[in-house]
């Protein structure tokens, strides 16, 4: 992990209420799908935690819903060709073994980023079936780095687009056909549980990717740990962020 | 160059800059980043009898110019931190092992399980985010002077920090109870009891409720009980409370720190130390300065 100040090329509306920030570092930094960087804004004393979407060389882009004052700040007040202060590569990532071919990206909300940094990583050399699920049309984004895949389904709360219902509805519907060697997953809790429940007994692997507000985001503070089921508690920024889904508590 | 050394009990730092308990791990992660071994030495996170799994979360809230955090002194226990860590930061540089608890007794056995091996104890007595992490001991005179003796009795060796709350009626009566307990240095301040509320949930935004406020936004309160706490006492301060940049540090020498701790911009800024630590060379070279020391308790009252 490193601390660098980076430039901001672009940072523009993706969908309802979603930004894509891409900027570049001055020399390149290696990153795994699914880890994430910290991003600092003016005049707040907290950085923001936030999934890598893309890395291309020098170009890193991440994508943040507007959620609170920090992250309006971000979209409103951060141009091209100014400077930003960034601390990455953090967390685990998604890591995928050499027997595991057939894989299952499931995301909700702006859980869908880091998976699009797996689409990304892995299309090539495995087959990748994408079921993403926004709240409606205006929040669909992401489309053209969903064609990578061997097949993908959006899913909307209230059916506007694509299947009506949650991505993991989609997914179970479609479950037998693909028969996945791996799961991957990032979004709302409640996905995550629903997610939890379904595939209860298929004995397929299924790793999450999971959010919390943090402190440090490099393992220090411990003010971002879940509660893991043997009892300990684990860093989500360190030992995180992505975790097997027996392995915490959702 | 200006000689940033300092001395606190005997002790040398080479330079007054140490991060503060609880935004610092014991080090290990910041290593990654830098060379902590440039560091005047390393607060650890807040240490107990036994292993502590901590709040729930959300731990961490943000509000205007601060946070607001209440982790709940999750840690390994003292044995675990003396067995993996200690060795690797006393390598390092010097340690100050936060510790807390929850009767006279655990302070009293956690000290005497350090005396020795650290170069200092600091006593968390003012945990605001646990019921039972030395809060109860922190507001009341009496009470800081009944487990300053407690811990100083198993202390031989190893100097003993006292660190202060400021949700108190008096820093001064405060201050001058811990010297009396034994104290041979004081450090404050600890954090302010506050509370961040989510309007669109009706709800405190941390688990616990209520969490400490640290960050920018309390310098000013922090710098004025550093003050009070310096000219009450005749043992060494140790002040913090939303240091920035080398220039706050400043501030708090002058209002009679020897030495300053920095929390919260660690997470701003994971170079915050470093920073701080040439900041200080510059300001010195710029001014004069040839020993930092030369800075401490120098402020003047307006007449």
């Amino acid at each position: 992990m490193r601390e660098v100040t980076a430039v901001i090329l672009e940072n523009k509306k993706i969908a309802d209420e979603v930004f894509s920030l891409t900027f570049a570092t001055e020399e390149e930094i290696p990153i795994k799908a699914g880890q994430f960087c910290m991003i600092g804004i003016g005049g707040h004393a907290l950085r923001r935690p936030i999934a890598v979407c893309k890395a291309e060389g020098v170009r890193i882009t991440v994508c943040y819903r507007l959620k609170g004052e920090g992250t309006r700040s971000l979209a409103s007040d951060y141009k091209a060709g100014e400077k930003i202060s960034v601390l990455l590569p953090l967390g685990n990532g998604f890591s995928l073994t050499e027997s595991q071919k057939k894989i299952v990206v499931v995301g909700g909300g702006v859980g869908i980023f880091p998976l699009i940094s797996v689409i990304r990583e892995f299309s090539n050399e495995k087959e990748i079936y994408a079921y993403m699920g926004f709240r409606n049309r205006d929040a669909v984004c992401m489309e053209s780095e969903l064609q990578r895949t061997e097949k993908f389904v959006i899913s909307t709360d209230d059916g506007s687009v694509g299947h009506h219902g949650t991505a993991v509805q989609a997914l179970m519907k479609d479950w037998s056909e693909i028969r996945p060697d791996a799961v991957l997953a990032c979004g709302p809790a409640p996905m995550l549980r629903a997610l939890k429940e379904a595939v209860k007994g298929k004995n397929v692997p299924v790793y999450v990717s999971l959010e919390e507000r943090m402190g440090c985001g490099i393992g220090a503070c411990l003010v971002c740990t879940c509660n893991k089921q043997d009892g300990t508690r684990a860093r989500v920024c360190k030992d995180g962020p992505v975790f097997e889904i027996g392995e915490v508590e959702l | 160059m200006a000689n940033l050394s300092v001395s606190i009990c005997g002790k040398e730092l080479k330079n007054p800059v140490i991060p503060a308990s609880g935004t610092f791990g014991f080090g290990r992660e910041f290593n990654e980043i830098y060379d902590i071994s440039l560091l005047g030495g390393v607060c650890t996170k807040g240490l107990t009898l036994e292993r502590r799994a901590g709040n729930p979360v959300p731990r961490i809230a943000e509000s205007r110019g601060v946070i607001l955090n209440a982790v709940g002194l999750q840690n390994p226990g003292v044995e675990a931190f003396i067995q993996e860590d200690l060795q690797w930061l006393k390598n390092k540089t010097r340690v100050f092992a936060n510790v807390a608890g929850s009767t006279l007794s655990d302070y009293a056995e956690i000290c005497a399980r350090l005396d020795g091996f650290v170069d200092f104890v600091e006593l968390n007595i003012s945990c605001p985010n646990v019921k039972c992490g030395g809060m109860a001991f922190g507001v009341k005179p009496e009470s800081i002077r009944e487990v300053t003796q407690a811990a100083k009795s198993n202390l031989h060796k190893t100097p003993l920090i006292v660190k202060l709350s400021p949700n108190v009626e008096s820093i001064p009566v405060n201050a001058q109870a811990a010297e009396e307990g034994g104290a041979d240095c004081l450090s404050l301040v600890n954090t302010f009891t506050g509370m961040a509320i989510d309007i669109e949930r009706r709800k405190p935004v941390i688990a616990n409720n209520t969490g400490g406020v640290s960050g920018a936004g309390i310098k000013p309160i922090a710098v004025r009980m550093v003050y009070e706490a310096a000219h009450a006492v005749s043992i060494p301060v140790i002040g913090m409370g939303g240091i920035t940049c080398a220039e706050d540090a400043i501030e708090f020498m002058m209002a009679g720190a020897v030495a300053v701790q920095v929390g919260t911009q660690n997470f701003t800024d994971t170079l915050a130390c470093p920073k701080i630590i040439e900041g200080l060379n510059d300001w010195c070279d710029r001014h004069g300065v040839k020993q930092i020391t030369e800075l401490t308790g120098t402020l003047k009252l307006n007449g």
